[in-house]
C-alpha cells in the first residue's frame, strides 16, 4: 500500500517558506505541507508529547529543514530525527544559506539526504526545488519500521 | 661624637696623670723636707758628741752628716720652686740652716783649737737663739703646707679618675647605643628593602597577567568580529534570498500582467473570436510599451544591485572563513607551487600576451593554500591589470634574508597611483581604471593571509611604471606563531 507523503517544512523565514511551497507546487507536487516557523513546534509535531516519536509511527514523511532557527540549530533537529527510530528513514532534505563546506560536511554525516544551498541566484534555486519535487513525486517513502 | 668622647676621655685620662704626678711630688718634697731634717739633727746630735766626747767617729758622722744637708736643701729647693710660698719656706729654711751651718762650723773650729768650754758656749748661745726651734718649725710649716697640698692634689686627682671613669663608661655606653641604632637602621633598611623587592615583584606579575589579559581580550575581540562578521553576512543572505526571489516572482507577474494588458488591447480590434496569441508575441504599444520598458528596466536594477550585495556577502563570508581556517605548516617547494599556479593562468596570460619568467626561488615551511591563494590571487592581478596593446612580462624573483623568504611578483602593466597604495589592501577598495571585473577583494585577502603566516607585504609601484608587490615570509613558520598571532 502506498501512502500520500506529507511534507514537514521547518522554515523560520515565511518568505522563503512562500518561496519553497510556490516551487514545489509549480512542479506539481500536490502534497500537503505542514510548515513550521520555529524548532520547538516543528519537534513537538514530530515525536509527540511524550518525544517518542511514536505518533509518526507508520506515517511517510519528507522533512525540508532549515538551519538557521530562532530557538534552536537545525543541525540538532537533524540529529534527533536521525537518531529515533520512527523517523530515521523518512528523508531529510537541508535546505539553507549556508554553503559552508564544514556545514554541509557534517549534515551529511548526521544522515541528510540532500543539502540544497538557498542561492540569491533565484532560477537555480527555483530549478533545485522544481526538481527536488519531480523528486518527491517518484520516491516512495519506505514504511517506518514496525 | 665619638672624637669628643675619645678626645674628652685622653684628656682627661692625662689629667689624672698629672695630678697623680703632682701628689708623688708633693709626697717627694715632704719627704725631702723631713730628710733634710733629719740630716740637720744628725749633724747636731752628731756635733754634741764629738763635744762631749771628742770622738772622731762622730766628726766623721758630722761631716757626712753636713755634706748630705747641702744636696738635700738643693733637691727641696728645686722641688718646691713651683710654689711661690714654698719657695719662701725654704729660702727660710736655707737661711736658717746656714745660719745653723755656720754655728756648727764655729763650734767645731772651738772643738779642734781646744776650747770645749767656748764650743759649749755657742752650742748655747745657738740653743738660745733657736735657730734649730726656726729650723724645725719652718720644716713643720713646709711639711703642713705640702701635707694641704697633698690632701688638694688627691681630690684633684681622684676627681679627674672619676671624671674619666665616668666619661669612659659614657662613651662605652654611646658607643653601645650608637650599635644598637645602627642595627635597627640596618634591619629597617633590610625590611624596606624586602618589601620593595616584594612590591617590584608583585607589580611584575601583575604586569604579567596584564598582558596575558590584555592578549586574551584582543583575542576575543578579534573572534567576535570574526563571528559578527560570518553572523552578519549570514544573516544578510536570509533577507536576500527572499528579495531575489520575489522579485523574480513580480518579473514573472510582471510579464503576466503586461501579456494580460496586450491581449485586452487588442481585443477590440481583433474581435473576440479571435483566439488569444501566444504568450510573448504579443506586441505592446505605445504607452503600454513604455511602463512595460520601465518596468523591466526597476527590476533589472533591483537584480543586478542584488547580485551584486551577494557578491560582496560572499566575499565577507570566504574572508571570514579564511580567517577560522586552521593552517598546516608544511614543507614548500615554491618553484614547483608556483609553476603549478602558472600553468592554469595560461589561458589568461596567452589571452593577455603577456609571459611570466620564473627565477629560481628559496623553499619555505608554510600552509600550501594559502601560499597558493596569495600567489595566484598576486600573478591574476599582474595578468589582469597588463598595459593595454602593451604585450605583459611579469617576474617572479626570490630570495632569503635573516631567516625570511622574499618574494617579488613584478610586471610592466599600468602601475598604481601612489595614493592609492594603502588603498587597494582595504576591503572592496579598487584603484585606477574600473574596467575589470572584481570586488576588491584579492588583495585584502592576501594581506590577511600573510599576515597571519607571521609575514608582511608592500607595493612599490608607479602609474604607467609597472608594479612590483614584496611578500615576506618566515622560513620556517610553525603553529605556535600563529598561536601567537590569534
Amino acid at each position: 500500500m502506498t501512502q500520500p507523503v506529507t511534507i514537514i517544512m521547518i522554515e523560520d523565514d515565511e518568505g522563503h517558506a512562500r518561496l519553497i511551497e510556490r516551487n514545489i507546487r509549480r512542479s506539481g507536487v500536490n502534497n500537503e505541507i505542514v510548515s513550521f516557523k520555529n524548532g520547538t513546534d516543528a519537534m513537538q509535531h514530530l515525536f509527540g508529547a511524550d518525544g517518542s516519536g511514536l505518533v509518526q509511527k507508520g506515517n511517510a514523511l519528507l522533512i525540508l529543514l532549515d538551519l538557521n532557527l530562532p530557538d534552536m540549530t537545525g543541525i540538532d533537529i537533524l540529529r534527533q530525527i536521525k537518531e529515533n527510530k520512527y523517523l530515521k528513514a523518512s528523508p531529510v532534505v537541508v535546505l539553507t544559506t549556508t554553503d559552508d563546506s564544514q556545514e554541509i560536511k557534517r549534515c551529511y554525516e548526521l544522515g541528510c539526504n540532500v543539502y540544497i544551498t538557498k542561492p540569491v541566484n533565484y532560477e537555480n534555486f527555483a530549478n533545485a526545488i522544481r526538481q527536488l519535487g519531480l523528486f518527491f513525486s517518484v520516491i516512495q517513502v519506505p514504511p517506518a519500521a514496525p | 661624637m665619638l672624637t669628643v668622647i675619645s678626645a674628652g676621655s685622653v684628656y682627661l685620662v692625662n689629667k689624672a696623670r698629672e695630678d697623680s704626678k703632682w701628689v708623688i711630688h708633693t709626697i717627694e718634697v715632704e719627704n725631702q723636707v723631713n730628710a733634710l731634717l733629719l740630716e740637720v739633727r744628725r749633724a747636731e746630735s752628731a756635733l754634741r758628741g764629738y763635744l762631749l766626747t771628742l770622738g772622731p767617729e762622730f766628726q766623721t758622722d758630722y761631716e757626712k752628716a753636713v755634706a748630705a744637708i747641702v744636696p738635700a736643701l738643693d733637691r727641696v729647693r728645686r722641688l718646691s720652686g713651683d710654689n711661690a710660698a714654698q719657695r719662701e719656706s725654704t729660702e727660710k729654711l736655707s737661711a736658717a740652716i746656714e745660719t745653723r751651718l755656720g754655728q756648727f762650723a764655729r763650734e767645731l773650729d772651738a772643738i779642734k783649737q781646744g776650747q770645749p768650754d767656748m764650743a759649749m758656749a755657742l752650742a748655747r748661745q745657738a740653743a738660745a737663739e733657736g735657730t734649730t726651734t726656726t729650723i724645725g718649725n719652718v720644716a713643720v710649716a713646709m711639711i703642713g703646707e705640702e701635707e694641704r697640698l697633698l690632701r688638694l692634689r688627691t681630690a684633684n686627682a681622684d676627681r679627674s679618675q672619676t671624671l674619666a671613669a665616668s666619661m669612659t663608661g659614657i662613651g662605652s655606653g654611646l658607643v653601645v647605643l650608637l650599635a644598637l641604632i645602627s642595627i635597627w637602621l640596618v634591619r629597617r633598611s633590610a625590611l624596606a628593602r624586602d618589601e620593595a623587592e616584594n612590591r617590584l615583584r608583585e607589580a611584575y606579575a601583575n604586569l604579567e597577567s596584564v598582558v596575558s589579559e590584555r592578549t586574551a581580550d584582543l583575542r576575543e575581540a578579534n573572534d567576535e568580529i570574526q563571528r559578527f562578521a560570518y553572523i552578519v553576512s549570514h544573516d544578510l543572505r536570509s533577507p536576500l534570498v527572499n528579495i531575489m526571489g520575489f522579485t523574480s516572482e513580480l518579473d514573472e507577474l510582471g510579464n503576466d500582467i503586461f501579456r494580460r494588458i496586450g491581449s485586452l488591447a487588442q481585443v477590440p480590434a481583433d474581435g473576440p473570436t479571435l483566439a488569444p496569441a501566444g504568450p510573448g508575441e504579443i506586441a505592446l504599444e505605445g504607452a503600454d510599451k513604455q511602463l512595460s520598458e520601465d518596468f523591466s528596466e526597476a527590476l533589472g536594477f533591483i537584480k543586478s544591485s542584488i547580485a551584486k550585495m551577494d557578491r560582496l556577502i560572499s566575499a565577507i563570508l570566504n574572508l571570514t572563513r579564511e580567517g577560522r581556517r586552521e593552517f598546516q605548516p608544511v614543507k614548500i617547494a615554491t618553484s614547483e607551487l608556483i609553476e603549478a599556479i602558472v600553468s592554469t593562468l595560461a589561458h589568461q596570460t596567452a589571452e593577455a600576451q603577456a609571459e611570466i619568467h620564473l627565477e629560481p626561488l628559496p623553499n619555505v615551511v608554510s600552509d600550501r593554500l594559502a601560499l597558493e591563494q596569495i600567489f595566484s590571487n598576486l600573478i591574476d592581478n599582474a595578468i589582469k591589470y597588463l598595459k593595454p596593446g602593451v604585450p605583459g612580462e611579469i617576474r617572479i624573483r626570490g630570495r632569503t634574508k635573516l631567516g625570511y623568504a622574499i618574494f617579488e611578483i613584478s610586471d610592466n602593466g599600468r602601475g598604481i597611483d601612489a595614493r592609492d597604495h594603502q588603498r587597494i589592501f582595504e576591503l572592496f577598495r579598487r584603484a585606477g581604471t574600473q574596467d575589470k571585473p572584481g570586488q576588491g577583494i584579492g588583495l585584502a585577502h592576501v594581506r590577511a593571509l600573510v599576515r597571519r603566516l607571521g609575514g608582511t607585504m608592500s607595493v612599490s609601484s608607479e602609474l604607467n611604471a609597472g608594479s612590483t608587490f614584496t611578500i615576506t615570509l618566515p622560513i620556517a613558520w610553525n603553529v605556535s606563531n600563529r598561536n601567537a598571532d590569534r
